[in-house]
């Protein structure tokens, strides 16, 4: 069982195998666009570790890297579809993110080093457990940014306006990607000390 | 490990292929008339944003935007005559051009004489988040507001895009600052613009 919550924390996708960053920091600057992406991705994760899992003694190994890309694929195209109908201007803040989810590493990650050698519900487990353990660093860093980049959560004001006529300004260096990079790298210090110290 | 014949492969393939690509089209025709209204929807609020009517809801964009407005297409091309927010009549242009990465595209709202710009929306599909993509903000497209398409000698200049100090004898009523960052995101925007045709 603590196996499966590992993903969460020390085995966190992109705090332990920096796997992911590139799209963490891309769409974290608001709560919105990284619950969405998070759960975009545990969706893609989860459904196609199953479908690889299920599948996993028919795959000739020879194109099975192909194979893991043409569910991957699928799925990524179907959940876009599905943005776009439904949320179609949260689809459009995260423009390209959403078709490169089918790169993300943590996705193939997952298939070639789970899917292929475990049986579905584990494999199930598996990839919602790291599509979560992904979305957490990045609602966590989305938090942090849009707070104080913008002052608000979920697009509502939660710093009051007295605090703006005091002379309270929003940090605008936490809007742009670098301190999206220098949050995770934080998230990563914090992970890696405490660990140490457990482990002693 | 077992081994795969190559015509095990090729059906296996071909098979999967076929299969996913019954699954997406399905998909992508059952959601189409959702995707379709959010595109018009979206649409009449950039329409009506470019009359200045600020950010209108979701639900009420399309019966405000059919209220004021009647199509009236211009040289073969998507026109419109629209109502403004302060009363007086405009036409409303669809213009479309290329920016760095990929189409861009948007409606500019001139004066009832063809000769004022009241109003510009732009959207793009895939420039770069932070410079080609600010084409979209508030804070470039308000630039546009008031400038001249005909030159103080009475010649068409359209509304140039062009970075201060390199001017070229166009004056500020018909220049808008271009994005430093974005330099060829500006220069689709500057060669859209000058496409727009009033001619009668």
């Amino acid at each position: 069982m603590k196996s499966y919550l590992g993903p969460l924390n020390r085995d966190n996708p992109i705090l332990t195998q920096t796997l992911g960053v590139c799209s963490a920091l891309a769409v974290t600057a608001q709560l919105k666009p990284a619950v969405v992406m998070a759960l975009s991705v545990t969706v893609v994760c989860a459904i196609s570790n199953l479908i690889i899992s299920l599948i996993r003694n028919t795959i000739p190994p020879r194109v099975r890297i192909i194979v893991q890309l043409l569910v991957v694929s699928t799925l990524v195209i179907m959940v876009d579809q599905v943005l776009q109908a439904t949320f179609y201007d949260v689809s459009k803040m995260l423009s390209v993110f959403v078709g490169l989810i089918i790169t993300n590493c943590i996705i193939m990650g997952r298939l070639e080093g789970f899917a292929l050698s475990h049986t579905p519900g584990a494999s199930l487990v598996d990839g919602l457990m790291n599509g979560l353990g992904y979305g957490l660093v990045l609602v966590v860093v989305a938090i942090f940014r849009e707070l104080l980049g913008s002052g608000t959560l979920w697009n509502h004001q939660l710093i009051p306006s007295s605090f703006y006529e005091a002379g309270y300004l929003n940090n605008g260096l936490m809007i742009l990607p670098p301190m999206a990079l220098i949050l995770v790298g934080g998230l990563v210090w914090i992970q890696q000390g405490t660990r140490k110290s457990s482990e002693k | 490990m077992k081994t795969f014949s190559n015509r095990y492969i090729f059906i296996y393939i071909t098979v999967m292929v076929t299969i996913i690509a019954l699954l997406l089209t399905l998909v992508s025709l059952g959601l189409k008339p959702m995707r379709e209204n959010n595109q018009q929807i979206e649409k009449a609020q950039q329409i009506l944003k470019a009359a200045g009517y600020g950010k209108i809801d979701k639900k009420e964009a399309i019966a405000l935007f059919n209220e004021v407005s009647e199509r009236d297409d211009l040289n073969g091309e998507e026109a419109y005559n629209i109502q403004c927010a302060d009363g007086t009549q405009g036409h409303v242009l669809y213009v479309k051009g290329k920016g760095l990465w990929g189409p861009i595209w948007g409606y500019v709202v001139l004066s009832d004489d063809f000769t004022t710009v009241k109003g510009v929306v732009f959207a793009h599909k895939s420039e770069t988040p932070g410079l080609g993509d600010r084409i979209t903000e508030d804070a470039f497209q308000q630039a546009f507001i008031g400038k001249k398409l005909y030159d103080k000698n009475g010649n068409y200049v359209s509304v140039r895009v062009l970075p201060a100090g390199r001017e070229g004898g166009i004056s500020d009523d018909n220049r808008v600052d271009a994005i430093s960052g974005a330099t060829l995101t500006s220069k689709g925007v500057d060669e859209m613009l000058q496409q727009l045709t009033v001619d009668n």
